[in-house]
Protein backbone atom coordinates (compact mmCIF):
# COMPACT_ATOMS: atom_id res chain seq x y z
CA UNK A 1 0.00 0.00 0.00
CA UNK A 2 1.61 3.64 -0.40
CA UNK A 3 -0.92 5.77 0.63
CA UNK A 4 -1.23 5.47 4.53
CA UNK A 5 -3.09 8.22 6.29
CA UNK A 6 -0.85 10.15 9.50
CA UNK A 7 -3.99 8.86 12.08
CA UNK A 8 -3.19 5.26 11.27
CA UNK A 9 0.56 5.99 10.86
CA UNK A 10 1.25 7.90 14.28
CA UNK A 11 0.77 4.68 16.55
CA UNK A 12 2.63 2.51 15.08
CA UNK A 13 5.78 4.95 15.17
CA UNK A 14 5.21 5.31 19.21
CA UNK A 15 4.77 1.71 19.22
CA UNK A 16 8.21 1.02 17.89
CA UNK A 17 9.47 3.49 20.09
CA UNK A 18 8.50 1.74 23.12
CA UNK A 19 9.78 -1.75 21.50
CA UNK A 20 13.05 -0.28 20.50
CA UNK A 21 13.36 0.98 24.09
CA UNK A 22 12.29 -2.17 25.13
CA UNK A 23 14.36 -4.08 23.51
CA UNK A 24 17.79 -1.91 23.73
CA UNK A 25 17.23 -2.11 27.49
CA UNK A 26 17.60 -6.36 26.98
CA UNK A 27 13.76 -6.96 27.42
CA UNK A 28 14.10 -9.92 24.95
CA UNK A 29 17.23 -11.27 26.09
CA UNK A 30 15.51 -11.18 29.56
CA UNK A 31 12.56 -12.31 28.57
CA UNK A 32 13.77 -15.47 26.56
CA UNK A 33 16.27 -16.10 30.16
CA UNK A 34 13.06 -16.15 32.17
CA UNK A 35 11.30 -18.32 29.84
CA UNK A 36 14.18 -20.61 29.69
CA UNK A 37 14.74 -20.55 33.75
CA UNK A 38 10.78 -21.50 33.91
CA UNK A 39 11.64 -24.27 30.92
CA UNK A 40 14.41 -25.69 32.88
CA UNK A 41 12.58 -25.78 36.17
CA UNK A 42 9.47 -27.83 34.76
CA UNK A 43 12.04 -30.16 33.35
CA UNK A 44 13.66 -30.78 36.28
CA UNK A 45 10.51 -30.93 38.18
CA UNK A 46 9.33 -33.78 35.84
CA UNK A 47 12.83 -35.61 36.23
CA UNK A 48 13.32 -35.65 39.81
CA UNK A 49 11.12 -38.16 41.52
CA UNK A 50 8.52 -36.25 44.03
CA UNK A 51 8.64 -33.49 42.78
CA UNK A 52 5.39 -32.19 44.52
CA UNK A 53 7.96 -32.24 47.92
CA UNK A 54 11.42 -31.23 46.36
CA UNK A 55 10.33 -28.76 43.40
CA UNK A 56 7.04 -28.29 42.25
CA UNK A 57 6.47 -26.94 38.30
CA UNK A 58 5.83 -23.68 37.85
CA UNK A 59 1.99 -24.28 36.81
CA UNK A 60 1.78 -25.96 40.40
CA UNK A 61 3.03 -22.97 42.13
CA UNK A 62 0.73 -20.51 39.95
CA UNK A 63 -2.24 -22.85 40.73
CA UNK A 64 -1.36 -22.85 44.23
CA UNK A 65 -2.08 -19.43 44.74
CA UNK A 66 -5.73 -19.40 43.33
CA UNK A 67 -6.66 -21.89 46.04
CA UNK A 68 -5.33 -19.76 48.52
CA UNK A 69 -6.99 -16.48 46.83
CA UNK A 70 -10.15 -17.95 47.00
CA UNK A 71 -10.14 -18.46 50.53
CA UNK A 72 -8.86 -14.67 51.36
CA UNK A 73 -6.05 -16.03 52.73
CA UNK A 74 -3.16 -14.73 50.55
CA UNK A 75 -4.46 -11.15 50.51
CA UNK A 76 -4.99 -10.94 54.41
CA UNK A 77 -1.00 -12.16 54.79
CA UNK A 78 -0.13 -10.08 52.90
CA UNK A 79 -1.72 -6.89 54.27
CA UNK A 80 -0.58 -8.24 57.57
CA UNK A 81 3.29 -8.04 56.32
CA UNK A 82 3.10 -4.96 54.70
CA UNK A 83 1.54 -3.61 57.57
CA UNK A 84 4.09 -4.48 59.60
CA UNK A 85 6.63 -3.26 57.53
CA UNK A 86 5.24 0.29 57.25
CA UNK A 87 4.32 0.82 60.65
CA UNK A 88 7.91 -0.33 61.89
CA UNK A 89 9.95 2.07 59.12
CA UNK A 90 7.67 4.82 59.64
CA UNK A 91 8.29 4.36 63.59
CA UNK A 92 12.05 3.79 62.73
CA UNK A 93 12.10 6.74 60.92
CA UNK A 94 10.63 8.90 63.41
CA UNK A 95 12.94 8.15 65.73
CA UNK A 96 15.84 7.64 63.71
CA UNK A 97 15.82 10.92 61.92
CA UNK A 98 15.95 13.48 65.20
CA UNK A 99 18.12 10.82 67.00
CA UNK A 100 20.56 11.13 63.98
CA UNK A 101 20.39 14.96 64.00
CA UNK A 102 21.11 15.45 67.50
CA UNK A 103 24.06 13.26 67.56
CA UNK A 104 25.32 14.67 64.56
CA UNK A 105 24.53 18.25 65.70
CA UNK A 106 27.77 18.34 68.60
CA UNK A 107 30.78 16.30 68.28
CA UNK A 108 31.02 15.92 72.30
CA UNK A 109 27.57 14.27 72.35
CA UNK A 110 28.40 12.04 68.84
CA UNK A 111 31.45 10.85 70.44
CA UNK A 112 29.96 9.67 73.73
CA UNK A 113 27.05 7.48 72.09
CA UNK A 114 28.40 6.54 69.06
CA UNK A 115 30.62 3.52 70.06
CA UNK A 116 27.41 2.41 72.36
CA UNK A 117 25.25 2.60 69.52
CA UNK A 118 28.15 1.02 66.69
CA UNK A 119 27.68 -1.89 69.71
CA UNK A 120 24.19 -2.46 69.74
CA UNK A 121 23.86 -1.76 65.80
CA UNK A 122 26.24 -4.77 65.31
CA UNK A 123 23.51 -6.91 67.63
CA UNK A 124 21.52 -7.90 64.47
CA UNK A 125 17.63 -7.22 65.11
CA UNK A 126 17.25 -10.97 64.83
CA UNK A 127 19.48 -12.11 67.46
CA UNK A 128 17.90 -10.40 69.96
CA UNK A 129 14.70 -11.85 69.28
CA UNK A 130 14.88 -14.26 71.87
CA UNK A 131 15.67 -12.01 74.57
CA UNK A 132 12.44 -10.20 73.66
CA UNK A 133 9.87 -13.59 73.44
CA UNK A 134 10.92 -14.14 76.98
CA UNK A 135 10.18 -10.70 78.01
CA UNK A 136 7.34 -10.68 76.30
CA UNK A 137 6.12 -13.99 74.73
CA UNK A 138 5.40 -14.15 71.19
CA UNK A 139 3.02 -11.04 70.83
CA UNK A 140 2.54 -8.47 68.38
CA UNK A 141 4.55 -6.26 69.94
CA UNK A 142 7.18 -8.55 70.12
CA UNK A 143 7.66 -8.49 66.28
CA UNK A 144 7.46 -4.70 66.12
CA UNK A 145 9.88 -4.55 68.65
CA UNK A 146 12.42 -6.28 66.42
CA UNK A 147 11.34 -4.29 63.21
CA UNK A 148 11.45 -1.10 64.72
CA UNK A 149 15.08 -1.95 66.25
CA UNK A 150 16.52 -3.25 62.51
CA UNK A 151 15.23 -0.10 60.55
CA UNK A 152 16.32 2.44 63.30
CA UNK A 153 20.34 1.85 63.48
CA UNK A 154 21.04 2.34 59.35
CA UNK A 155 19.16 5.36 59.54
CA UNK A 156 20.36 7.22 62.38
CA UNK A 157 23.95 6.22 61.34
CA UNK A 158 22.92 7.60 57.66
CA UNK A 159 21.52 10.83 58.96
CA UNK A 160 24.78 11.25 61.63
CA UNK A 161 27.12 11.01 58.33
CA UNK A 162 24.50 13.10 56.81
CA UNK A 163 25.01 16.09 59.36
CA UNK A 164 28.80 15.50 59.64
CA UNK A 165 28.96 16.20 55.74
CA UNK A 166 27.20 19.73 55.81
CA UNK A 167 30.25 22.35 55.14
CA UNK A 168 30.21 24.61 58.93
CA UNK A 169 30.16 27.78 56.67
CA UNK A 170 26.72 26.93 55.55
CA UNK A 171 25.95 26.57 59.59
CA UNK A 172 28.30 29.42 60.45
CA UNK A 173 26.85 31.81 57.74
CA UNK A 174 23.27 31.30 59.54
CA UNK A 175 24.25 31.80 62.94
CA UNK A 176 25.99 35.20 61.91
CA UNK A 177 23.27 36.42 59.99
CA UNK A 178 20.76 36.18 63.29
CA UNK A 179 19.10 32.97 62.97
CA UNK A 180 18.37 30.29 65.71
CA UNK A 181 19.22 27.28 66.32
CA UNK A 182 16.16 25.76 65.94
CA UNK A 183 16.68 27.58 61.94
CA UNK A 184 19.42 26.14 61.66
CA UNK A 185 18.33 23.08 61.69
CA UNK A 186 15.15 23.29 59.74
CA UNK A 187 17.21 25.21 57.11
CA UNK A 188 20.59 24.08 56.74
CA UNK A 189 21.08 20.48 58.65
CA UNK A 190 17.87 18.96 57.47
CA UNK A 191 17.49 20.06 53.47
CA UNK A 192 22.15 19.17 53.51
CA UNK A 193 21.54 15.84 55.19
CA UNK A 194 18.56 14.73 53.00
CA UNK A 195 20.20 12.79 50.66
CA UNK A 196 21.76 10.72 53.50
CA UNK A 197 18.58 10.21 54.91
CA UNK A 198 16.87 8.96 51.91
CA UNK A 199 19.79 6.35 51.82
CA UNK A 200 19.44 5.37 55.04
CA UNK A 201 15.96 5.12 55.06
CA UNK A 202 16.29 2.26 52.10
CA UNK A 203 18.94 0.30 53.76
CA UNK A 204 16.81 0.52 57.07
CA UNK A 205 13.95 -0.51 55.03
CA UNK A 206 15.56 -3.29 53.69
CA UNK A 207 16.74 -4.99 56.62
CA UNK A 208 13.34 -4.36 58.20
CA UNK A 209 11.79 -6.18 55.28
CA UNK A 210 14.09 -9.24 55.96
CA UNK A 211 13.34 -8.93 59.71
CA UNK A 212 9.71 -8.61 58.72
CA UNK A 213 10.07 -12.18 57.30
CA UNK A 214 12.18 -13.98 59.71
CA UNK A 215 10.58 -12.57 63.19
CA UNK A 216 7.25 -13.84 61.28
CA UNK A 217 8.78 -17.48 61.02
CA UNK A 218 9.99 -17.15 64.67
CA UNK A 219 6.94 -15.62 66.56
CA UNK A 220 4.57 -17.00 65.04
CA UNK A 221 2.45 -14.22 63.65
CA UNK A 222 -0.08 -14.39 60.51
CA UNK A 223 2.07 -13.15 57.65
CA UNK A 224 4.17 -14.51 54.23
CA UNK A 225 7.10 -15.05 56.59
CA UNK A 226 4.51 -17.46 58.73
CA UNK A 227 2.82 -18.43 55.24
CA UNK A 228 5.93 -20.16 53.77
CA UNK A 229 7.20 -21.48 57.47
CA UNK A 230 3.83 -23.80 58.18
CA UNK A 231 3.84 -24.42 54.38
CA UNK A 232 6.89 -26.10 54.37
CA UNK A 233 5.49 -28.00 57.76
CA UNK A 234 2.64 -29.10 56.60
CA UNK A 235 4.52 -30.67 52.91
CA UNK A 236 2.92 -27.73 50.32
CA UNK A 237 6.76 -26.93 48.61
CA UNK A 238 4.47 -25.28 46.26
CA UNK A 239 3.08 -22.72 48.83
CA UNK A 240 6.44 -21.99 50.12
CA UNK A 241 8.02 -21.18 46.59
CA UNK A 242 4.93 -19.16 46.18
CA UNK A 243 5.39 -17.01 48.73
CA UNK A 244 9.33 -16.83 48.22
CA UNK A 245 8.33 -15.55 45.07
CA UNK A 246 6.10 -13.31 46.20
CA UNK A 247 8.55 -11.73 48.85
CA UNK A 248 11.35 -11.38 46.16
CA UNK A 249 8.32 -9.32 43.57
CA UNK A 250 7.18 -7.17 46.44
CA UNK A 251 10.25 -6.17 47.74
CA UNK A 252 11.76 -5.82 43.96
CA UNK A 253 8.18 -3.30 43.49
CA UNK A 254 8.54 -1.78 47.03
CA UNK A 255 12.05 -0.63 45.99
CA UNK A 256 11.54 0.17 42.26
CA UNK A 257 8.31 1.48 42.79
CA UNK A 258 8.86 3.99 45.73
CA UNK A 259 12.06 4.07 48.00
CA UNK A 260 14.32 4.46 44.50
CA UNK A 261 12.54 7.11 42.99
CA UNK A 262 12.77 9.03 46.39
CA UNK A 263 16.31 8.65 46.97
CA UNK A 264 16.85 9.86 43.45
CA UNK A 265 14.28 13.26 44.13
CA UNK A 266 16.05 14.25 47.27
CA UNK A 267 19.81 13.31 45.75
CA UNK A 268 19.07 15.43 42.63
CA UNK A 269 16.68 18.05 44.49
CA UNK A 270 19.14 18.50 47.70
CA UNK A 271 22.20 16.56 46.82
CA UNK A 272 25.35 18.39 45.79
CA UNK A 273 25.14 21.23 47.84
CA UNK A 274 28.56 21.97 47.95
CA UNK A 275 31.18 22.35 44.99
CA UNK B 1 56.24 18.69 87.95
CA UNK B 2 54.02 16.52 90.02
CA UNK B 3 54.10 12.46 89.07
CA UNK B 4 50.23 12.53 88.45
CA UNK B 5 50.83 15.18 86.04
CA UNK B 6 53.89 13.41 84.10
CA UNK B 7 51.72 10.15 84.14
CA UNK B 8 48.92 12.10 82.67
CA UNK B 9 50.83 13.36 79.93
CA UNK B 10 52.51 10.24 79.08
CA UNK B 11 49.61 8.34 78.78
CA UNK B 12 48.17 11.28 76.34
CA UNK B 13 51.60 11.15 74.78
CA UNK B 14 50.67 7.51 74.30
CA UNK B 15 47.43 7.37 72.82
CA UNK B 16 47.17 10.51 71.68
CA UNK B 17 44.65 13.23 72.97
CA UNK B 18 42.00 13.31 71.00
CA UNK B 19 41.69 9.21 70.81
CA UNK B 20 41.97 9.24 74.85
CA UNK B 21 39.02 12.02 74.97
CA UNK B 22 37.02 9.81 72.42
CA UNK B 23 37.45 7.04 74.42
CA UNK B 24 36.89 8.07 77.74
CA UNK B 25 33.63 9.99 76.30
CA UNK B 26 32.55 6.70 74.53
CA UNK B 27 32.86 4.33 77.82
CA UNK B 28 30.77 6.70 79.82
CA UNK B 29 27.47 4.99 78.44
CA UNK B 30 29.22 1.75 78.83
CA UNK B 31 29.73 2.02 82.40
CA UNK B 32 26.55 3.86 82.95
CA UNK B 33 24.78 0.62 81.28
CA UNK B 34 26.44 -1.63 83.36
CA UNK B 35 25.90 0.27 86.55
CA UNK B 36 22.21 0.18 85.76
CA UNK B 37 22.49 -3.66 85.32
CA UNK B 38 24.60 -3.64 88.76
CA UNK B 39 21.94 -2.25 90.25
CA UNK B 40 18.66 -3.95 88.30
CA UNK B 41 20.55 -7.18 89.77
CA UNK B 42 20.82 -5.80 93.80
CA UNK B 43 17.59 -3.71 93.99
CA UNK B 44 15.60 -6.68 91.54
CA UNK B 45 13.70 -4.05 89.85
CA UNK B 46 13.34 -6.92 87.18
CA UNK B 47 13.55 -10.25 87.88
CA UNK B 48 16.64 -12.43 86.58
CA UNK B 49 14.12 -14.13 84.78
CA UNK B 50 14.31 -10.97 82.20
CA UNK B 51 17.87 -9.72 83.15
CA UNK B 52 20.44 -12.36 84.56
CA UNK B 53 23.08 -11.08 86.84
CA UNK B 54 26.03 -10.29 84.87
CA UNK B 55 28.09 -13.25 87.50
CA UNK B 56 25.66 -15.53 86.08
CA UNK B 57 26.44 -14.66 82.26
CA UNK B 58 30.58 -15.71 82.78
CA UNK B 59 29.35 -18.52 85.26
CA UNK B 60 27.32 -19.93 81.59
CA UNK B 61 30.57 -19.97 80.10
CA UNK B 62 31.92 -22.27 82.24
CA UNK B 63 29.19 -24.33 82.78
CA UNK B 64 28.50 -24.53 79.15
CA UNK B 65 32.43 -25.64 78.93
CA UNK B 66 32.07 -27.82 81.99
CA UNK B 67 33.07 -31.00 80.20
CA UNK B 68 35.91 -28.94 77.97
CA UNK B 69 39.41 -30.66 78.43
CA UNK B 70 41.68 -27.55 77.80
CA UNK B 71 42.56 -25.75 74.20
CA UNK B 72 42.77 -29.24 72.50
CA UNK B 73 39.01 -29.98 73.32
CA UNK B 74 38.40 -26.80 71.84
CA UNK B 75 39.99 -27.30 68.37
CA UNK B 76 38.94 -30.40 67.83
CA UNK B 77 35.48 -29.47 68.59
CA UNK B 78 35.06 -32.09 71.74
CA UNK B 79 31.26 -31.99 71.96
CA UNK B 80 32.34 -31.17 76.15
CA UNK B 81 32.72 -28.10 74.91
CA UNK B 82 29.15 -26.68 73.70
CA UNK B 83 30.05 -23.07 74.28
CA UNK B 84 33.51 -22.60 71.60
CA UNK B 85 31.59 -25.48 69.14
CA UNK B 86 29.05 -23.31 69.26
CA UNK B 87 31.11 -20.10 68.10
CA UNK B 88 33.58 -22.49 66.14
CA UNK B 89 30.66 -23.83 64.25
CA UNK B 90 28.92 -20.33 63.18
CA UNK B 91 32.92 -18.89 62.31
CA UNK B 92 33.33 -22.05 60.72
CA UNK B 93 30.46 -21.99 58.24
CA UNK B 94 31.27 -17.93 57.43
CA UNK B 95 34.66 -19.13 56.33
CA UNK B 96 33.55 -21.85 54.39
CA UNK B 97 30.89 -19.50 52.47
CA UNK B 98 33.54 -16.69 51.87
CA UNK B 99 35.62 -19.67 50.58
CA UNK B 100 32.99 -20.89 48.23
CA UNK B 101 31.03 -17.73 47.13
CA UNK B 102 33.87 -15.09 46.47
CA UNK B 103 35.94 -16.70 44.08
CA UNK B 104 32.54 -17.40 42.13
CA UNK B 105 30.77 -14.22 43.05
CA UNK B 106 33.11 -11.84 41.28
CA UNK B 107 34.42 -14.34 38.47
CA UNK B 108 30.90 -14.32 37.38
CA UNK B 109 30.05 -10.86 38.04
CA UNK B 110 33.03 -10.07 35.60
CA UNK B 111 32.38 -12.44 33.02
CA UNK B 112 28.94 -11.05 33.11
CA UNK B 113 29.82 -7.70 33.39
CA UNK B 114 32.38 -8.03 30.50
CA UNK B 115 29.57 -7.95 27.81
CA UNK B 116 26.59 -5.17 28.00
CA UNK B 117 23.94 -7.50 26.43
CA UNK B 118 24.58 -10.23 28.82
CA UNK B 119 24.70 -8.06 31.92
CA UNK B 120 21.65 -6.42 30.86
CA UNK B 121 19.68 -9.63 31.18
CA UNK B 122 21.36 -10.71 34.07
CA UNK B 123 20.88 -7.93 36.01
CA UNK B 124 17.46 -7.90 36.75
CA UNK B 125 17.83 -11.44 38.02
CA UNK B 126 20.38 -10.08 40.52
CA UNK B 127 18.19 -8.01 41.77
CA UNK B 128 15.02 -10.62 42.19
CA UNK B 129 17.89 -12.95 43.44
CA UNK B 130 18.72 -10.41 45.85
CA UNK B 131 15.39 -9.51 47.15
CA UNK B 132 14.95 -13.10 47.90
CA UNK B 133 18.62 -13.73 49.49
CA UNK B 134 18.74 -14.36 52.94
CA UNK B 135 16.38 -15.63 54.99
CA UNK B 136 13.21 -16.70 52.47
CA UNK B 137 15.11 -19.58 51.24
CA UNK B 138 15.24 -21.35 54.59
CA UNK B 139 11.89 -23.19 54.31
CA UNK B 140 12.72 -24.37 51.21
CA UNK B 141 16.35 -25.22 52.50
CA UNK B 142 14.38 -27.14 54.89
CA UNK B 143 13.00 -29.19 52.55
CA UNK B 144 15.73 -29.61 50.24
CA UNK B 145 18.59 -30.20 52.66
CA UNK B 146 17.03 -30.64 55.74
CA UNK B 147 17.47 -28.98 59.37
CA UNK B 148 21.44 -28.75 59.94
CA UNK B 149 24.26 -27.58 58.65
CA UNK B 150 23.85 -27.50 55.01
CA UNK B 151 20.97 -25.87 55.17
CA UNK B 152 22.38 -22.60 57.18
CA UNK B 153 25.54 -22.82 54.87
CA UNK B 154 23.16 -22.75 51.81
CA UNK B 155 21.86 -19.75 53.07
CA UNK B 156 24.70 -17.98 53.53
CA UNK B 157 26.22 -18.92 50.34
CA UNK B 158 23.32 -17.78 48.42
CA UNK B 159 23.31 -14.40 50.46
CA UNK B 160 26.92 -13.84 50.18
CA UNK B 161 26.86 -14.98 46.22
CA UNK B 162 24.52 -12.97 44.77
CA UNK B 163 25.31 -9.30 46.93
CA UNK B 164 28.97 -9.92 45.46
CA UNK B 165 27.66 -10.95 42.37
CA UNK B 166 25.72 -7.63 41.53
CA UNK B 167 28.26 -5.63 42.84
CA UNK B 168 31.27 -6.90 40.51
CA UNK B 169 28.92 -7.02 37.88
CA UNK B 170 27.58 -2.72 38.50
CA UNK B 171 31.41 -1.95 38.96
CA UNK B 172 32.67 -3.56 35.97
CA UNK B 173 30.10 -2.00 34.16
CA UNK B 174 31.11 1.25 35.42
CA UNK B 175 34.93 1.49 34.54
CA UNK B 176 34.61 3.16 30.98
CA UNK B 177 35.23 1.77 27.70
CA UNK B 178 37.85 4.14 26.93
CA UNK B 179 40.43 2.42 29.12
CA UNK B 180 39.46 -0.81 28.14
CA UNK B 181 40.12 0.16 23.95
CA UNK B 182 43.59 2.17 24.95
CA UNK B 183 44.63 -1.46 26.74
CA UNK B 184 43.04 -3.14 23.16
CA UNK B 185 44.78 -0.74 21.07
CA UNK B 186 48.25 -1.03 22.66
CA UNK B 187 47.93 -4.82 22.15
CA UNK B 188 46.68 -6.08 25.10
CA UNK B 189 44.57 -9.66 25.38
CA UNK B 190 41.28 -10.01 27.00
CA UNK B 191 42.60 -11.33 30.06
CA UNK B 192 44.90 -8.30 30.32
CA UNK B 193 42.06 -6.54 30.44
CA UNK B 194 40.02 -8.56 32.79
CA UNK B 195 43.33 -8.29 35.35
CA UNK B 196 44.33 -4.87 34.05
CA UNK B 197 41.41 -3.06 34.26
CA UNK B 198 37.78 -4.51 34.75
CA UNK B 199 39.29 -6.12 37.80
CA UNK B 200 41.04 -2.73 39.64
CA UNK B 201 38.69 -0.97 38.16
CA UNK B 202 35.45 -2.48 39.82
CA UNK B 203 37.34 -3.22 43.18
CA UNK B 204 35.70 -0.90 45.44
CA UNK B 205 32.79 -2.11 44.00
CA UNK B 206 33.48 -5.20 45.17
CA UNK B 207 35.12 -4.65 48.41
CA UNK B 208 31.78 -2.75 49.41
CA UNK B 209 29.92 -5.99 48.19
CA UNK B 210 31.93 -8.18 50.26
CA UNK B 211 31.26 -5.68 53.58
CA UNK B 212 27.58 -5.62 52.81
CA UNK B 213 27.08 -9.24 52.04
CA UNK B 214 28.79 -9.99 55.30
CA UNK B 215 26.65 -7.72 57.06
CA UNK B 216 23.42 -9.37 55.24
CA UNK B 217 25.20 -12.98 55.38
CA UNK B 218 25.82 -12.80 59.32
CA UNK B 219 22.03 -11.34 60.23
CA UNK B 220 20.47 -14.44 57.58
CA UNK B 221 23.41 -16.83 59.39
CA UNK B 222 21.82 -16.23 62.92
CA UNK B 223 18.62 -16.13 61.34
CA UNK B 224 18.97 -19.36 60.12
CA UNK B 225 20.81 -21.10 62.19
CA UNK B 226 17.53 -20.47 64.57
CA UNK B 227 14.71 -21.83 62.33
CA UNK B 228 16.99 -24.48 60.41
CA UNK B 229 20.20 -25.05 62.38
CA UNK B 230 21.02 -27.66 64.79
CA UNK B 231 24.58 -25.83 65.62
CA UNK B 232 25.98 -22.27 66.25
CA UNK B 233 25.38 -18.98 67.92
CA UNK B 234 21.78 -18.76 66.44
CA UNK B 235 20.65 -21.85 67.17
CA UNK B 236 22.35 -21.80 70.97
CA UNK B 237 20.15 -18.69 71.84
CA UNK B 238 17.16 -19.39 70.12
CA UNK B 239 17.08 -23.22 72.17
CA UNK B 240 18.26 -20.94 75.48
CA UNK B 241 15.47 -18.69 75.26
CA UNK B 242 12.97 -21.28 74.25
CA UNK B 243 14.57 -23.28 77.87
CA UNK B 244 14.34 -19.76 79.86
CA UNK B 245 18.46 -19.54 80.35
CA UNK B 246 18.45 -16.34 79.50
CA UNK B 247 21.47 -16.10 80.78
CA UNK B 248 22.93 -17.69 78.14
CA UNK B 249 20.74 -15.74 75.52
CA UNK B 250 22.53 -13.02 76.63
CA UNK B 251 26.29 -14.33 76.69
CA UNK B 252 25.15 -15.81 73.06
CA UNK B 253 24.24 -12.37 71.78
CA UNK B 254 26.71 -10.37 73.11
CA UNK B 255 29.35 -13.38 71.54
CA UNK B 256 27.21 -12.27 68.18
CA UNK B 257 27.87 -8.76 68.93
CA UNK B 258 31.68 -8.51 69.61
CA UNK B 259 32.43 -11.02 66.66
CA UNK B 260 30.60 -8.70 64.30
CA UNK B 261 31.83 -5.68 65.49
CA UNK B 262 35.69 -7.03 65.50
CA UNK B 263 35.08 -8.23 61.85
CA UNK B 264 33.81 -4.98 60.52
CA UNK B 265 35.76 -2.56 62.57
CA UNK B 266 39.12 -4.06 61.62
CA UNK B 267 38.87 -6.01 58.71
CA UNK B 268 36.21 -4.82 56.60
CA UNK B 269 36.35 -1.17 57.17
CA UNK B 270 39.97 -0.73 56.54
CA UNK B 271 40.38 -3.21 53.67
CA UNK B 272 37.37 -1.04 51.88
CA UNK B 273 39.07 2.57 53.06
CA UNK B 274 42.03 1.28 51.44
CA UNK B 275 40.25 -0.45 48.05
CA UNK B 276 38.75 3.05 47.88
CA UNK B 277 42.19 5.36 48.46
CA UNK B 278 44.13 2.86 46.24
CA UNK B 279 41.70 2.34 43.30
CA UNK B 280 39.14 4.15 43.78
CA UNK B 281 38.17 7.24 41.77
CA UNK B 282 38.84 6.04 38.48
CA UNK B 283 39.71 8.84 36.13
CA UNK B 284 36.48 9.31 34.31
CA UNK B 285 37.13 10.80 30.59
CA UNK B 286 34.40 13.69 30.02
Amino acid sequence: MATTSPSVERPRVVRSARWRRFTKGGGVELLIMVLGILAFWSFLSSVIPNPSRYLPAPLTVLFSSSDMLWKGLLPNYLGQTLFRLVLGSVLGLAIGIPFGILLGLNRTVSDIFYPILNFFQSISGIAILPIIVVWWGNSEKTVFTVILYTAMFPITFNVLAGVRSIPRIYVNMLRSLGASRLQVVRDVILPGAMPYIATGARLGIAFAWRAVIAGEMLVGKRGLGWMIFTAQDTDHTDEVILGMVMIGVIWILIDRFALRPIEADTIQRWGLVQR
Amino acid sequence: MNPVQSLSIAVQKLFGRQRLRRIILGSIPFIMLLSLWRMNTVNEWLPPVFIPPMASIIEAISILQDECTGIGGILTMNPGCLFTNHVLSSLGRVGLALILGLPFGIAFGVLAGMNRRVSNVLEPIGVFANAISGIAWVPLAIVWFGIGAMTTLFILLNTIFWLVFFNTLLGVRSVPSVLENSVLTLGGSRWNIITQVYFPGALPSIVTGIRMSMGFGWRALIAAEMIGGDSGLGFMIFVSASEYKIEEVFLGVIVIALIWMFTDRSILVPIEKWTVQRWGMVWRPS
